[in-house]
């Protein structure tokens, strides 16, 4: 049989270690496995501590798969598997650790808040979901009133500066339901969808969003206007 | 003479054997620095997850566990392997192989059955940045899974038809280094994917 005599000579052993070599690698691995297992799970230690730990027992069961299953540092001098090996942990810990710094440094400087606000204050939004953005915190200007009688609006355009504010008042014995943007396609403007407005009551909004927009009345198609914002 | 002759045979094979351990070294660790940088991919993506569940809530611990001790033994048995192919026993190199692509095929089920699993639920690559980092870490490991059990496949079916011989032994030894480094990977995945998420 030809494949007897391609069988590898016993002293060119393509594999080195011994079935003992093998066994204690795998309990060992075993062991570096359920430790840390075991401390999350009954939640013996917390936080960084815990974290700290488990990363410590997956290099522990790094060390253990290398010496014992890769056999690594067994082969003829010089060893050039391990120094590539350690040539390679050095550049994966420059960027993992680099990586994760530079990040942690770009989140701690500039949080989603920061970065909500700074759009926010790009953007002219005055509010999300109610909490003022900071966008003219330093007070409004002149107040602009729009007065909503006979189904229309009066005037129908207003002129204005940023942080100015502008009233809308109802003086139809009807609630008016107003709305932002068209009845195509309701745009909220800086934040805000709009309020039906009861007989009597106004609604005032701070003019932070620049350019030109309209407001109407979403349930009859006639009454609406338009306000245009300059910085 | 005709010794002398076979024992310069030996000697070229055996620097042939070490050229290509090491080019295949070299292989395995440019593959762990494309690992490192998806791992670092998913450490400053994981919190990026914009509405779906912490992962605490999504992960089974208990099946991360499993799918690690099935693994960790894989790498065992084919350990076994390898010291069957230094004695030329193939009956033991086919049985320990044997076993060891049998559990491979299991990690490999349980890994697709969490990942239909979060995509059933709605929880996709596409969900969010957090989500997309998790699928292709864990993906890209369950690829190279994939290919070294075809790559098992094959060599076993050949020694099965040939019987071991010197190629075949090689393609053995390399596969099982393979085989170990995706069980040191994994170890990481375990670490930092699903342990940390309980941490």
């Amino acid at each position: 049989m030809s494949e007897m005599i391609h069988t590898p000579a016993p002293n060119h052993k393509p594999h080195h270690g011994t079935v003992a070599s093998y066994v204690i690698g795998f309990l060992l691995s075993l062991i570096f496995t359920l430790v840390p297992y075991y401390l999350v799970v009954q939640k013996i230690l917390e936080g960084n501590v815990l974290v700290t730990t488990i990363i410590g027992f997956a290099v522990l069961q790094l060390i253990v798969q290398v010496v014992f299953f890769l056999h690594l540092g067994r082969e003829k001098k010089p060893h050039w598997n391990l120094i590539f090996l350690l040539a390679t942990v050095g550049i994966i810990l420059m960027v993992v650790v680099g990586s994760l710094w530079i990040m942690h440094h770009l989140h701690y400087n500039m949080s989603a808040t920061d970065v909500r606000d700074k759009v926010a204050s790009d953007e002219g939004v005055y509010q999300i979901q109610g909490t003022p953005t900071g966008t003219c915190a330093n007070g409004t200007g002149e107040n602009y009133k729009v007065e909503l009688k006979d189904n229309r609006a009066i005037p129908d355009h207003v002129e204005a500066k940023q942080c100015d504010t502008l009233t809308i008042i109802n003086l139809d014995a009807a609630p008016h339901d107003i709305r932002f943007g068209s009845h195509e396609m309701l745009i909220p403007y800086a934040g805000e969808d709009g309020k039906n407005i009861r007989p009597g009551r106004n609604m005032i909004i701070t003019l932070t969003e620049l350019g030109t927009h309209t407001l109407h009345d979403h349930t009859q198609h006639d009454l609406s206007a338009s306000f245009t914002v300059n910085r | 003479m005709a010794t002398e002759q076979g024992h310069v045979a030996e000697s070229h094979e055996a620097q042939a054997n070490d050229r290509i351990g090491f080019g295949f070294w070299v292989y395995l660790m440019t593959d762990l620095l494309m690992f490192a940088v998806l791992f670092a991919t998913f450490a400053v993506l994981r919190s990026n997850t914009f509405g779906t569940p912490e992962y605490h809530e999504l992960f089974s611990l208990p099946l991360a566990l499993a799918e690690t001790l099935i693994l960790l033994t894989s790498s065992f048995t084919a350990g076994l392997g390898m010291l069957a192919a230094g004695r030329g026993d193939k009956v033991q190199v086919l049985t320990w192989f044997g076993i060891t692509f049998l559990l491979g095929l299991t990690f490999l089920g349980l890994e697709l059955k969490e990942f239909s699993e979060f995509i059933h639920e709605g929880y996709t690559w596409r969900s969010n940045a957090s989500l997309s980092a998790f699928f292709t870490l864990v993906g890209t490991h369950g690829l190279h899974i994939t290919s070294g059990l075809l790559w098992m496949g094959t060599a076993l079916v050949f020694i099965w038809k040939r019987g071991l011989n010197a190629p075949l032994v090689r393609k053995l030894t390399l596969l099982s280094l393979f085989w170990h480094f995706l069980d040191v990977v994994w170890v990481f995945i375990f670490t930092i994917v699903y342990l940390m998420a309980f941490a």
